[in-house]
């Protein structure tokens, strides 16, 4: 478990004052407060490091059992005192900072802070404050991109209760759909929190997709790209047959209109299929095959 | 109008510890709705989210109203750029980089 420099975080000297921790505290958290960072991760994780530097340093207690055994904490003794000793009530929080982002996954509390100090003290600056309205729960959700290509309805257990989700087609990845009043009770009367869901969408058909819109490249012979004929396509509904006009240009892009993805709650809609035709050139010809082409290179051929 | 969908302005502020009059000031910049039909001031329990946030910006970061209008417009900008940055990627996501 590695060790955690307190100082370090807040940017301080080992010799600051209280009024020097609480100063730099504040910047930092005024920094990385995550009303006004919205969506970065990593402005989270900074405020959880600087919240807990700062549960440690402006409490004289901790701030002095920091001091004093911090570098050496990895001693298997230290370890197992702080183990048994239960946490030692305590920790009214000097930083009253809460944020919305409860998402309860994360420990709030690194190991080092918890093999030292003992488990989640009531943290109450920590995580966001119950005052009425509920706490909003965000989860997320892994699926194919197969998975989206119909509507369709999943049961989620999210902190023990199951919630029935009509997840609707054409989702997009990331994108993000709140289930109101799913989150955590509110107190006093007051309403319960929202879930959030983040979608996380893995594409692994042979298909790039735009939207609606999905994109492939087929390969076709030369002597079909020279003098056409038919091929197969495979989409997603099916496989399709269609004609290549004689003369048809590496590069050349087809619309298969109407074979592409839902179209997002438009209900029946679906978006485009685009193909670019790729033509090889071929390599390793067989003698006959090479005497054919130097035939045809002597007709002048463009 | 479902009476148990609002809050009164007087109990919110009761609960989250602010003056009514940070809330009237949002109501003055447009950042949320309040119903004075009836006697008392009421929220809708749908603006409580971003009222709470209102809240926070004001008592944990010292921002005062007008910064905390000036904050939420931003913050309103930040949030449409990285939606813009979002589908962006998904676009490029197209082209094998």
């Amino acid at each position: 478990m590695e060790f955690i420099d307190y100082y370090k975080v807040l940017g301080i000297d080992k010799s600051a004052t209280a009024d020097a921790i609480k100063k730099a505290y504040r910047k930092l958290a005024r920094k990385y407060h995550p009303d006004l960072n919205p969506n970065d991760k990593e402005a989270e994780l900074n405020f959880k490091k600087v919240n807990e530097a700062n549960e440690v340093l402006s409490d004289p207690e901790k701030r002095k059992k920091y001091d004093q055994y911090g570098k050496d904490w990895q001693h298997a003794d230290e370890f197992e005192k702080a183990k048994r000793a239960s946490s030692q009530g305590r920790s009214r929080s000097s930083s009253g900072y809460t944020y919305s982002h409860a998402g309860g996954s994360e420990q709030d509390f690194s190991d080092f802070f918890e093999s030292m100090f003992g488990g989640a003290s009531s943290f109450g600056g920590r995580g966001q404050k119950v005052r009425f309205r509920g706490e909003d729960y965000h989860a997320k959700l892994q699926l194919s991109l197969m998975d989206v290509y119909a509507t369709q309805k999943q049961t989620l257990t999210v902190n023990g209760k199951n919630i029935r989700l009509t997840i609707p087609a054409g989702i997009e990845d990331e994108q993000t759909i709140k289930v109101k009043g799913h989150g955590g009770p509110g107190i006093q009367g007051g309403p319960a929190g929202d879930l959030y869901i983040t979608f996380s969408i893995t594409n692994n058909t042979a298909f790039k997709r735009d939207g609606a819109d999905l994109y492939k490249a087929v390969q076709i012979p030369l002597t079909k790209a020279v003098l056409g004929g038919e091929i197969l396509v495979e989409t997603l509904t099916g496989k399709v047959k269609l004609k290549v006009a004689p003369g048809t240009n590496n590069g050349t892009k087809v619309k298969l209109k109407g074979k592409g993805f839902p179209k997002y709650k438009k209900e029946g809609e679906f978006g485009d299929l685009f193909l670019t035709y790729t033509v090889d050139i071929p390599k390793n010809l067989t003698e006959e095959q090479k005497s054919l082409f130097e035939a045809l290179e002597k007709t002048n051929l463009a | 109008m479902k009476q148990e969908n609002y809050i009164s302005v007087k109990t919110f502020c009761q609960h989250h510890g602010v003056k009514e009059s940070f809330v009237y000031s949002m109501y003055e910049f447009e950042l949320l709705q309040i119903d004075d039909s009836k006697e008392e001031a009421l929220l809708s329990t749908d603006e409580l989210p971003i009222l709470e946030k209102m809240v926070r910006l004001h008592k944990e970061l010292d921002i005062n109203p007008e910064g905390v209008q000036a904050v939420y417009h931003l913050l309103q900008q930040v949030e449409g750029l990285q939606e813009e940055v979002a589908a962006l990627k998904r676009k490029l996501d197209r082209f094998d980089f």
